[in-house]
């Protein structure tokens, strides 16, 4: 294995090698950088300027010595300065962020949520669910995205923002949310005519009943979920670990783990306020680190020898499940003061932060959030639609296989079939597409950045283009190109671990 | 499994839904057509692409072909009703105006210009860039994948290394510098650039089926008779990945309509006077609060092209490749 | 085993146990199924898979079932096993020990599959799971129908392995399948079909995709562990050799129904139905002349979608007539000897002949 991924990595490296040549011969023609200077009238000032851009690019040296240049510079950190003399690496350093948190969220949300959906359509194979999300994904799969982010930004941040001056839910609209979230609860549901109707019926009236009296007082405007609501979540939370690790029973030992592991969490939710008030980063993901070790022991000790495994899982997730609700209630509590920061406009639509932002850590994160959501969105969307077909035809590929029957023959219950022998087979493919995936949504993130007038990566790099400048486009191709090598190694890499069969070669 | 001798009146076909249990015959081709006809996206999706291609074909014409609409795209003119489209197909009984086109059905932009034959020329446009790129693309792809495929060794050693070249390069990238060098050469000039940067998701899939389709018995025949290499490939393995190329063709112009449109929209594409959908969605976009059709009508094209291709796409899989429940026994 | 047949391809089984060695039959019925029926909707109309099956099986009997692709033998097995896809209409009745499987609630039926009743595949190469470890794919048997640790699973499934004859199990159970070569992986699955000691095993062309010198191997020792675990077998084939070294009695299955069912002495001997007697007649023998030819029925077997009136097979038939033949089905029906059954008209004419194969040998000379 490990000789695997040396050898992997070395032959990556040189292939990144070649392409930054091809890179750079191709960024060194794009366009003529004197353009500008040769505006100017003819004259001194005229020469001079074409005379000072030369200099500073290498203009009168052939485009190999110049790569070469580049590339020894660029392997000592340095990666030249752009037509104007601007450092590129200041540029580079301004803009990665960005652009990286943007790329990030939109591929681990559409990975997490693509496959969900996939799988969950696999399953229900031809039902009215399934039929929703094939059809849903062939419209992303054809949206382009600078239109949809252009309709994001002109209406849904805007109604949106307008909204929330007087967060009330009209009740037709209330009516169709209630429809969809019905509608799609019925189609989880693994039984006869009557249970999926029934399903429905509930969750119609649950959901209308609560969006009502969440409309009615006002929580939109000051959101939060309170000690009362994060307790029930976290405790259905624990019931649906524990049914989907080992099967629902009340009594089994994991049930009891994921019961400890969230009641766990509740009272650390009460007791940890004075940390929670304005913690940082290190902070939270500590507690992460201490919430998944401390359900570790629940489990293990709970387990027993019998259930052990099952038990540890349930409390694990239970607890991480328990610590992500008790974050967003952090979250919704600062939105009203947020609002009110950003004059009752929370949503953005243009940028990617508010320059200058003093506040606490949620404060922050909400700005983050708030300038992230719907460029992530409109990102999201495509990849989402990528990811949810190619799991729906893995899973579909993998549940017809003669191991699956074996699996049924064996007695298994239909969750074990699933979730122990289809899903880790079904996945395994998904680990080549995100590597695909990475340099799609880079290219992707370029237009999103336009169109919500970022100036990050995309910016660098139109202008690059258009300048005929070729130092910011390498910079560009470092990062897009790096990160397309590494997932493609990461995805080998993964791919060798899932799969016991490539180990050996 | 017992063979049994098939009679052409009663032959089992191998290929359908349920084997060996005496189904009529069909010819492969006969097969295909049927899966595809069945398919109802793969229908909708010929009919919708069929229409956008003669509307915007005969609207406004192309070259000897005259067109019918009044109208041409370039000239400016004075603004009817604030430049609103006069298009209506809402019946009067149900508060709309009747079904009518009117003066200027898609509506005008700020000049005066009809916007309908704006947006038909651009579907002009995107719709030759888009099948150029797509065959350049298939044609790059399938050459680079069956070679690599077929030959093991330095050639696939050599071929697999460019195409990993080419994919680590980011294909918005890629594809923006050349059309910027491109320039104004023109729509074919960009059409064919494009397709040399598009052709790597082609080669991938055409490798992976000749690779499969090398260790065939009928490849292996044909190599112990001493056929040259040359002729497999062309004889015996290209016509069985014929599915897959058709498949990756489709594919290939639905990346490529939106591709040209994003590159256009960034001002990388198609450049002035010629235009393209995304070259009109970028030109318009700030008309979006005052003049919200601008923005919608070429949008609304791009998206029926892209989803008409990708349904006839996933319908001619469905027929070439069918993975339907099989009753074994 | 007295059969003047010899088998097909080698596989019959050598020196070590056969059916003769091992214990007889009880009287206990363990499986009865009647009337089952199978159909499929397809785009081509309903396929009839299976029409109307009845056999039983007791206690440590193998029962042969015998017929080639398409005739509803595999199909009529995974209807034990509740395993035929969603879209499968299921009529009739499988009875374990007296509990009809087709009323029976999913979770009841569940709890018995791999439990009482287990099965083993036809290609072993592709019915592992790749990317678990044999030990675990074993230890799962246990730990889904047994409160037992995960330690003790293993222990058994060491056990089972050992029994099956895989040398150093206990390594072994950290090895994947693709580490195994085709016939240890059908060990692997004998070992987990018999790890929760079922009642029943059926064995879906268990040898078809192995070498002919492993296929001897593994029919010994299916028999081996058939006593082990006190189990009946279900050995569906369409490889006579087989059956003629491993069962007590055969069912011959053709378009989906039963045409003969006999104790397997008599059946091979005295075939009294004309497909049986072709299928027979169509082995090669090895002490055959150098210029006799081998045999095939002709034809091909009618479509299950437009299943015409009449015996499916009268349109191969030697035998047939326009009459009854063309225009009723026949029925399952006592003949000459005990507890043998045959679905033909005309049986009573291959009784009347010393060697019922020769109709079939007349047939090919004349049809050449």
């Amino acid at each position: 294995m490990l000789a695997f991924i040396a050898r992997r990595l070395f032959v990556s490296a040189l292939v990144f090698l070649a392409a930054t040549a091809v890179v750079f011969v191709m960024a060194a023609n794009v366009g003529d950088p004197l353009a500008e200077a040769r505006q100017l009238p003819s004259g001194q000032a005229q020469e001079a300027a074409i005379a000072e851009i030369t200099e500073r690019m290498n203009l009168d040296e052939p485009v190999f010595v110049r790569y070469f240049r580049w590339l020894g510079s660029a392997l000592t950190g340095d990666l030249g300065v752009n037509v104007t003399g601007q450092s590129v690496n200041a540029m580079l350093e301004n803009a990665v962020g960005a652009t990286l948190q943007l790329v990030l969220a939109a591929t681990v949300l559409s990975i997490v949520v693509g496959i969900t959906i996939g799988v969950i359509s696999a399953l229900r194979q031809y039902s009215g669910l399934d039929l929703s999300v094939t059809f849903a994904a062939f419209l992303f799969y054809s949206l382009p995205l600078f239109w949809v982010a252009t309709l994001l930004k002109q209406f849904v941040a805007i109604d949106l923002n307008n909204w929330l001056a007087d967060p009330k839910l009209a009740l037709w609209v209330i009516g169709l949310i209630a429809l969809f979230v019905a509608l799609f609860c019925a189609a989880l549901v693994v039984g006869d005519r009557r249970s999926r109707v029934t399903t429905f019926v509930v969750a119609f009236v649950a959901m209308c009943a609560l969006l009502w009296a969440l409309s009615e007082t006002g929580w939109f405007a000051d959101p939060g979920l309170g000690i009362f609501v994060i307790s029930l979540t976290a405790v259905a939370g624990a019931i649906g670990f524990t049914t989907l690790f080992s099967g629902l029973d009340w009594h089994s030992p994991p049930m009891r783990a994921a019961m400890a592991a969230a009641i766990a969490g509740i009272a650390s939710a009460l007791l940890l306020d004075p940390v929670l008030r304005d913690p940082n980063l290190a902070t939270i993901a500590l507690l992460a680190v201490i919430t998944a070790g401390v359900c570790f022991a629940i489990g293990w000790l709970l387990g027993g020898e019998l259930y052990r495994r099952s038990a540890v899982q349930s409390a694990v997730f239970t607890g991480l499940f328990t610590g992500a609700v008790i974050f967003t209630d952090r979250l919704l509590q600062s939105f009203a003061s947020y609002s009110d920061m950003k004059g009752g406009r929370p949503v953005s639509t243009i940028g990617s932060g508010t320059p200058n932002f003093q506040g606490t850590f949620w404060q922050s994160g909400l700005d983050s959030v708030g300038h992230l959501a719907l460029p992530t969105l409109a990102l999201m969307l495509i990849s989402l639609a990528t990811y949810t077909r190619y799991t729906r035809a893995s899973m579909l590929e993998v549940m017809n296989q003669d191991y699956v029957r074996t699996a049924r023959a064996k007695g298994l219950p239909e969750r074990a079939v699933v979730t122990r022998h289809s899903l880790r087979n079904g996945l395994i493919p998904i680990t080549t597409l995100t590597a695909y995936d990475i340099g799609t949504v880079m290219g992707g993130a370029v237009v999103t950045e336009t169109v919500f007038g970022w100036r990050a990566m995309g910016r660098m790099l139109l202008d690059g283009i258009n300048q005929g400048d070729p130092m910011p486009i390498m910079a560009f191709f470092l990062v897009a190109g790096g990160a397309i090598v590494a997932f493609n190694m990461l995805a080998d890499i993964a791919y060798g671990f899932l799969d016991p069969r490539i180990r050996l070669s | 499994m017992r063979r049994t001798r098939t009679k052409p009146a009663q032959a089992p076909s191998g290929t359908d839904a349920v084997q060996g249990m005496g189904v009529r015959t069909r010819t492969q081709g006969q097969l295909v057509l049927r899966r595809f006809i069945r398919h109802k996206g793969a229908v909708a999706g010929m009919i919708g692409l069929g229409a956008i291609v003669l509307l915007a074909v005969t609207s406004i014409g192309a070259g000897p072909i005259p067109g019918w609409w009044p109208k041409d795209f370039s000239s400016t003119g004075t603004l009817v009703d604030g430049g609103k489209p006069t298009l209506s197909l809402l019946p009067g009984f149900l508060g709309g105006s009747g079904l009518q086109i009117g003066e200027h059905p898609f509506g005008q932009d700020n000049v005066g210009r009809d916007y309908f034959a704006l947006t038909m020329r651009g579907t002009q446009v995107s719709l030759v860039i888009a099948f150029i790129v797509g065959i350049v693309a298939t044609f790059v792809g399938t050459l680079v994948g069956a070679v690599a495929g077929y030959f093991r060794g330095k050639s696939e050693a050599a071929l697999m290394r460019l195409t990993d070249l080419v994919i680590t390069i980011p294909t918005l990238l890629f594809a923006g510098m050349v059309a910027v060098m491109a320039g104004d050469r023109g729509i074919v000039v960009l059409g064919l650039v494009l397709g040399l940067v598009t052709w790597t998701p082609t080669a991938r899939l055409i490798r992976g089926e000749v690779l499969s389709i090398r260790e065939k018995e009928f490849v292996i025949a044909a190599r112990s008779f001493g056929t040259s290499a040359r002729r497999i490939i062309v004889k015996h393995i290209l016509p069985n990945t014929v599915g897959i190329i058709i498949v990756s063709v489709t594919l290939a112009i639905a990346s490529a309509i939106i591709l040209e449109s994003a590159l256009s929209f960034l001002g990388l594409g198609v450049q002035p006077p010629d235009t393209s959908l995304g070259r009109i969605i970028s030109d318009y976009q700030n008309a979006l609060t005052v003049r919200p059709w601008l923005f919608y009508w070429p949008g609304l094209f791009i998206i029926g092209i892209v989803l008409s291709v990708n349904f006839i796409g996933d319908g001619l899989r469905d027929a070439f490749d069918p993975r339907q429940n099989r009753v074994r026994d | 085993m007295s059969t003047n047949l010899e088998p097909a391809n080698g596989s019959r089984v050598h020196a070590g146990k056969t059916l003769a060695d091992s214990l007889p039959p009880s009287d206990e019925e363990i499986l009865r199924v009647e009337d089952l029926t199978v159909e499929f909707p397809t785009d081509d109309g309903m396929v009839h898979a299976v029409r109307g099956v009845d056999y039983s099986v007791r206690e440590r009997e193998v029962l042969g079932i015998v017929g080639e692709s398409g005739s509803g033998k595999s199909v009529s097995s995974m209807a034990i096993m509740g395993l035929l896809p969603g879209n499968a209409r299921v009529r009739g009745s499988i009875r374990y020990r007296g509990k009809d499987l087709l009323r029976m609630r999913e979770k009841e039926h569940r709890s018995l599959r791999g439990e009482k009743i287990a099965m083993i595949f036809q290609d072993p190469m592709t019915s592992l799971n790749p990317v678990q470890t044999i030990g675990d794919q074993l230890a799962e048997a246990v730990l889904s129908h047994h409160l037992v640790s995960r330690k003790q699973a293993l222990t058994r499934a060491k056990e089972m392995l050992d029994l099956v004859g895989i040398p150093r199990p206990e390594a072994r159970l950290k090895s994947y399948p693709h580490e195994f070569s085709g016939g240890m992986r059908q060990r692997v699955m004998i070992a987990m079909a018999i790890i929760n000691d079922p009642d029943l095993i059926i064995a879906d062309e268990p040898t078809t995709a192995l070498d002919v010198t492993v296929q001897a191997q593994i029919l010994e020792k299916l028999l081996e562990v058939k006593d082990e675990v006190n189990a009946a077998i279900l050995m569906i084939t369409h490889d006579l050799g087989v059956i003629a070294g491993m069962a007590h009695r055969v069912l011959v299955m053709y378009a989906g129904r039963p045409v003969e069912i006999g104790n397997v002495d008599v059946v091979f001997n005295q075939p009294r139905m004309p497909y049986m007697a072709g299928l027979l007649g169509s082995l090669p023998h090895l002490d055959a002349t150098e210029h006799e030819r081998l045999r095939p029925i002709v034809g091909t077997p009618p479509s299950l979608i437009n299943v015409p009136p009449g015996c499916p097979f009268s349109p191969r038939c030697p035998l047939a007539d326009d009459s009854a033949c063309v225009t009723t089905e026949p029925e399952l029906a006592p003949t000459d000897a005990d507890e043998h059954y045959a679905a033909c008209h005309h049986w009573s004419r291959l009784a009347q002949v010393d060697d019922p194969t020769a109709y079939f040998r007349a047939e090919s000379e004349r049809s050449r």
